[in-house]
């Protein structure tokens, strides 16, 4: 699946369900598919707050068994693997309240890659399917 | 996200039900903000139904706890599915508020 939302302005909730609705990922046990959801909410909530692209395009495709799934935007350049990983040892007190979301897909995923290219953020993330 | 908060006593049971994410998770903000106000929190979140929580999610989780501890209240969630507490884990999130 490969599709274009142009606004995307308000419209996460129906980006992540096209991405849940794909065959392939439609076939996924609840643990995977819960996982899957959670990064696609996480990589484009990242895209709404800081691109400021008006369009973005979704694909989802398997590589053998692995599943990718990959975001493109015409935004301002951000590449979200750059920032550091919150300190998840830090005391409630010192906890900073944000930042969390790249870290999550960090943990649940297998990979993350970041490019620039042609003026466009391209962002994928991998996970094999056993 | 359904919501609803009881008070038992001195207790306040918070009830979960359904999906915490960026579409609810502002109204999620609104409806915890006057547990924020009691003067000496006694907190119990019910779990039970909670079906996921994104990052949002759990901003609003950690500013209610950071709420609680500065006031020396206690913050309680219980029932948590394994999917959810999976998220609670790999965050931290399990060491700073208290799971059973």
């Amino acid at each position: 699946m490969i599709k274009r939302f142009d606004p995307i302005e308000g419209r996460n909730a129906e980006i992540i369900e096209e991405v849940m609705q794909t065959q392939e990922v439609a076939k996924l046990d609840e643990d995977l598919q819960f996982k899957i959801r959670l990064c696609v909410e996480e990589v484009e909530e990242n895209i709404l707050c800081y691109s400021g692209s008006t369009w973005i395009e979704v694909s989802v495709i398997m590589d053998g068994n692995v599943l990718v799934i990959g975001f493109k935007d015409g935004g301002i350049e951000f590449d979200p693997l750059a920032k550091e990983d919150p300190d998840i040892e830090a005391p409630v007190e010192k906890r900073q309240i944000g930042g969390l979301g790249i870290f999550i897909c960090k943990q649940m995923m297998d990979s993350l890659e970041y490019k620039y290219e042609k003026g466009c953020n391209i962002f994928t993330m991998r996970k094999e399917i056993n | 996200m359904e919501i609803s908060i009881n008070k038992q006593g001195d207790k306040t049971i918070v009830t979960l039900n359904g999906r915490l994410d960026t579409t609810n998770a502002a109204q999620f903000q609104n409806d915890i903000t006057p547990l924020m106000e009691d003067a000496n929190p006694d907190i119990e979140m019910d779990c039970t139904n909670m079906e996921y929580t994104s990052s949002q999610g759990l901003r609003m989780f950690l500013m209610l706890q950071k709420s609680v501890s500065s006031k020396g209240g206690k913050l309680v969630m219980v029932n948590m599915r394994p999917a959810v507490r999976e998220v609670f884990d790999i965050t931290g999130f399990s060491k700073i508020i208290k799971i059973e």
